[in-house]
């Protein structure tokens, strides 16, 4: 795969779309927050933050950049395949949240602003600001709490700054859980080269995470018993809205389908849960009588890890999905190099992706460094 | 020189419990407290000057709460600084996070130096350590923040520059000629690490000189935060301070109580009654009737006892204490399924133990009805003999019993107040109640006060009146009160 290149006349093939483009396309001024998801390992996910790197840039955006991740990316090598991937060019000004031993590996001046507290396998999570451009290798928390924090101190350097979180290896980790506003969906050839294949795959992403917004007062009134009870992770609301909230506070969803099938009374109006929602867990809560019309909500659309077919099962016992922070889509960026970095055909890529949604589909090209 | 107790009675106690409110803001603060130092009878001096510290930064919070705080949101900021303290000492290459965890903790004394009335309240003693912060801020900006500065070294600032001239030439070049830059920036970069090496190594040299100030100002700091943190919670507790007085002397404590029982009444519309009382050298019996409050007293006294051997002020009105070597509590033992033991054996060995040790120091041994599961007549001779004993040592029991203590030398006795007969009466013409609301009620009429006493009178009991008026079976109370008659004839 190549992922960035050092040829400008590579970037400014015909098919590519313009990086001035990009902050355009994905329609960032009015949010905060933005997550970096990918549909699958070797997506293009740095890549595409190199993009929005230099796009931000080269428009001169007054805010800085603030930038983490969910653990640890930017190595220069994949793990697996051995091919080289794309490293992580930042420019003064940007303000990084990134583990201890990582700071070694940047080649950018970074003033250490502050130290963080919260611990990775990579060392301590250090609030730094770039004060000469160059590469960075960025390794984050991976706790969805962590990365408020680190949000939070990010803000206290400079409270206008775009907090962007990029999405670990693992596929489509806890990238929102409220803690992003937009999201840009990296999709790659290396999920599959076939067009009908990836379009399918792609538009059952963006349907698990664009699932829409829990009912305004129900939305507002779980919110707040998230605030009084952080460790709640099932919330079953009633129809009767003077009948009272059944809660559950377990450490995780994981092996707990008893536990909340326990709840379910045949009376429900909404059940919450927060945490991943895979298969599993619906095939357990499918098999009970009373869950059936109903709303299903998690926190957001990135908690949702469930198969075509198990959607399809939901739907038709009238589960209606919805998120307690709607994700917004704003963007999604196509990689069209296969794992062993041969092209795909791009042109029929883009015209599968782009038939299946609203959304901006775009190729950005690699990255020049 | 220690508090001997397992983690049952420590629980049981709330020992750890009342520590965990005293707040500390550093780790340093927090290491003190977790070492919780006795202070023995050799430490009257010391413990004194802790004593007159906490009183004078209980005032100094009164009169200028800001004050305080600002320096507690500066303790808050400092970090464990052992690692980077000792990579200095072995002249191992500290990282840039290490320096600037070392800038911002210099920068946290030298701001603490500036309070004056502060220190001289906590009595503590910080070095202004001007030129370390000159070196870890070469501009002189006042900045937070740290990375390598360029001010360090001339070929640094050269190489730099180089880069960013190379930075800039790479964004209008392509091709080949964009390779061959980014290979010479990339070799700029490595004489950039190496040299940022050489200054990181010249760094820790130099701050090597301050190694002894930076570890005494650490020390001064957890201090400070400690002693804080005690008069935050005297002031909460609205507590007195402690006074010392000589070995042998009794200890008096006067209107004592124990937070966590206080705080657990309060929620449902109780008071506690506070305990005040006297030990002297030998043994104290408390005796009194069921649900009479006789742990709890047990539980305060010890309580206040040790905080106040830990440096704490003590949930008390006032207290004077000798400085016992050592203090110990058993409240009994269940016995250790896991290594087999009985309970009685288990409990026999704490006593044996205490009592080979109060033959050695002076401590204060205190026992909540010991051998309470043992034959009753038995019971009442080991309970007899150890007051007997412990009478005659230069060490202090403290005891509670429902067994019958003969008066001797160097016995002294209190009582609960209990529960009067006509108030008893009262409640057993009342209308039937729930359990829990008869429970409340008996508790109601309980007057928890210890009153000293000569020891001759007999002990009292009201365990099978309170089983009456709990419902219990007519026709058995009836053969319980009978035999209890013939019970004291006989005796």
């Amino acid at each position: 795969m190549r992922a960035y290149v050092t040829n400008e006349a590579e970037v400014n093939v015909d098919g590519l779309t313009s990086e001035s483009q990009f902050l355009q396309l994905a329609r960032l001024e009015g949010l905060s927050s933005l997550a970096l998801v990918g549909l699958s390992k070797n997506s293009g996910k740095t890549t595409t933050l190199n993009h929005l790197i230099r796009a931000w840039q080269q428009a001169g955006t007054p805010r800085p950049l603030a930038l983490t991740s969910i653990g640890r990316d930017g190595e220069e090598e994949d793990v697996v395949s051995g091919q080289p991937k794309p490293r992580l060019y930042v420019y003064s000004g940007t303000y990084l949240a990134t583990a201890r031993s990582s700071l070694n590996r940047c080649d950018a001046l970074l003033d250490i602003l502050a130290l963080s507290g919260i611990r990775t396998n990579f060392g301590e999570v250090a609030i730094c600001k770039v004060l000469s451009s160059g590469y960075v290798e960025l390794a984050g928390p991976s706790q969805a709490s962590d990365l408020l924090e680190c949000e939070r101190l990010l803000r206290e350097q400079d409270s206008s700054g775009f907090f962007v979180v990029d999405g670990s290896l693992s596929r489509r980790a806890q990238a929102g859980g409220g803690l992003t506003q937009g999201l840009i969906l990296a999709v790659g050839a290396v999920t599959s080269a076939n067009p009908e294949d990836l379009a399918e795959t792609t538009a059952h992403a963006l349907s698990l995470l664009s699932v829409p917004a829990l009912e305004a007062t129900t939305s507002e009134y779980v919110q707040n018993l998230l605030v009084s009870e952080p460790c709640l992770r099932v919330i079953a609301l009633p129809q009767a809205n003077d009948s009272p909230a059944k809660m559950l506070s377990l450490p995780s969803l994981v092996g707990q389908a008893k536990a909340i099938a326990g709840l379910l009374d045949g009376k429900l109006k909404t059940l919450m849960l927060r945490g991943a929602l895979t298969d599993s867990i619906c095939k357990s809560l499918l098999a009970e009588k009373h869950f059936q019309d109903l709303t299903l909500a998690v926190e957001d659309g990135t908690r949702l890890f469930i198969s075509p077919g198990m959607l399809r099962k939901l739907l038709q016992k009238g589960i209606q999905l919805a998120a307690l922070y709607p994700l917004s889509v704003r963007l999604i960026c196509l990689n069209p190099f296969k794992a062993d970095g041969s092209p795909a055909d791009r042109t029929a890529l883009l015209k599968a992706l782009r038939s299946i949604s609203s959304i901006p589909v775009e190729d950005f090209g690699p990255t020049l460094i | 020189m220690t508090i001997y107790l397992n983690d049952a009675e420590a629980k049981l106690i709330g020992l750890d419990e009342i520590i965990a409110q005293c707040r500390c803001r550093c780790p340093q603060g927090n290491r003190l407290k977790t070492n919780r130092h006795f202070y023995g009878p050799a430490d009257k001096k010391p413990l004194q000057q802790e004593f007159d510290a906490i009183e004078a930064l209980m005032a100094l919070l009164k009169a200028s709460p800001q004050e305080v705080i600002a320096a507690q949101r500066l303790l808050s900021q400092l970090r464990e600084l052992r690692g980077s303290l000792h990579g200095l000492e072995s002249e191992r290459l500290l990282d840039e996070t290490e320096f600037f965890e070392l800038k911002r903790a210099i920068s946290i004394f030298n701001q603490l130096a500036e309070r004056k009335q502060l220190l001289e309240a906590a009595k503590v003693c910080l070095t202004v350590l001007e030129e370390a912060q000159n070196l870890l801020d070469p501009a002189g900006s006042g900045a937070q923040g740290f990375h390598i500065y360029s001010a360090y070294s001339a070929k640094l600032s050269e190489l730099r520059k180089e880069k960013l001239e190379l930075e800039i030439q790479l964004e209008a070049q392509s091709g080949e000629a964009r390779q061959h830059l980014l290979k010479k920036r990339n070799l700029c970069c490595a004489k950039e690490d190496e040299e940022e090496e050489r200054v990181r190594r010249e760094l820790g040299i130099r701050l090597l000189h301050w190694l002894p100030e930076l570890r005494a100002n650490l020390e001064a700091c957890g201090q400070l935060d400690f002693r804080l943190a005690r008069a935050e919670l005297a002031l909460k507790w609205q507590a007195r301070k402690p006074e010392t007085v000589d070995t042998g002397e009794p200890a008096e404590l006067t209107a004592a109580w124990h937070p966590m029982v206080q705080a657990s009444l309060k929620k449902s519309g109780a008071a506690f009654t506070p305990h005040s009382l006297q030990i002297k050298k030998g043994s104290t019996i408390i005796t009194g009737a069921n649900m009479g409050g006789k742990s709890i007293a047990l539980q305060t006294c010890f309580l206040s006892l040790a905080l106040t051997q830990l440096a704490y002020f003590p949930p008390c009105e006032a207290l004077k204490t000798p400085l016992y070597d050592f203090l110990s509590f058993s409240a009994g033992e269940s016995g250790n399924f896991n290594l087999g033991l009985s309970s009685f054996g288990m409990e026999a060995i704490r006593i044996r133990d205490d009592f080979r040790r109060s033959q050695q120091k002076r401590g204060l041994v205190v026992m909540d009805e010991p051998c309470r599961g043992t034959n009753p007549n038995e019971a009442t001779a080991i309970v007899q003999a150890l007051c007997q004993a412990y009478g005659a040592s230069q060490s202090s029991l403290l005891i509670a019993t429902h067994y019958k203590v003969l008066p001797g030398r160097g016995l002294h006795f209190y009582r609960i107040k209990g529960i009067r007969q006509t108030d008893m009466d009262k409640l057993r013409t009342a209308t039937v109640l729930q359990d829990s609301e008869l429970i409340r009620q008996i508790q109601a009429l309980m007057d928890f006060e210890l009153e000293e006493v000569d020891g001759s009178q007999h002990t009292p009991s009201a365990a099978i009146q309170i089983a009456e008026l709990l419902g219990m079976d007519p026709n058995l109370i009836q053969t319980m009160q009978a035999l209890w008659q013939e019970e004291k004839w006989q005796k």
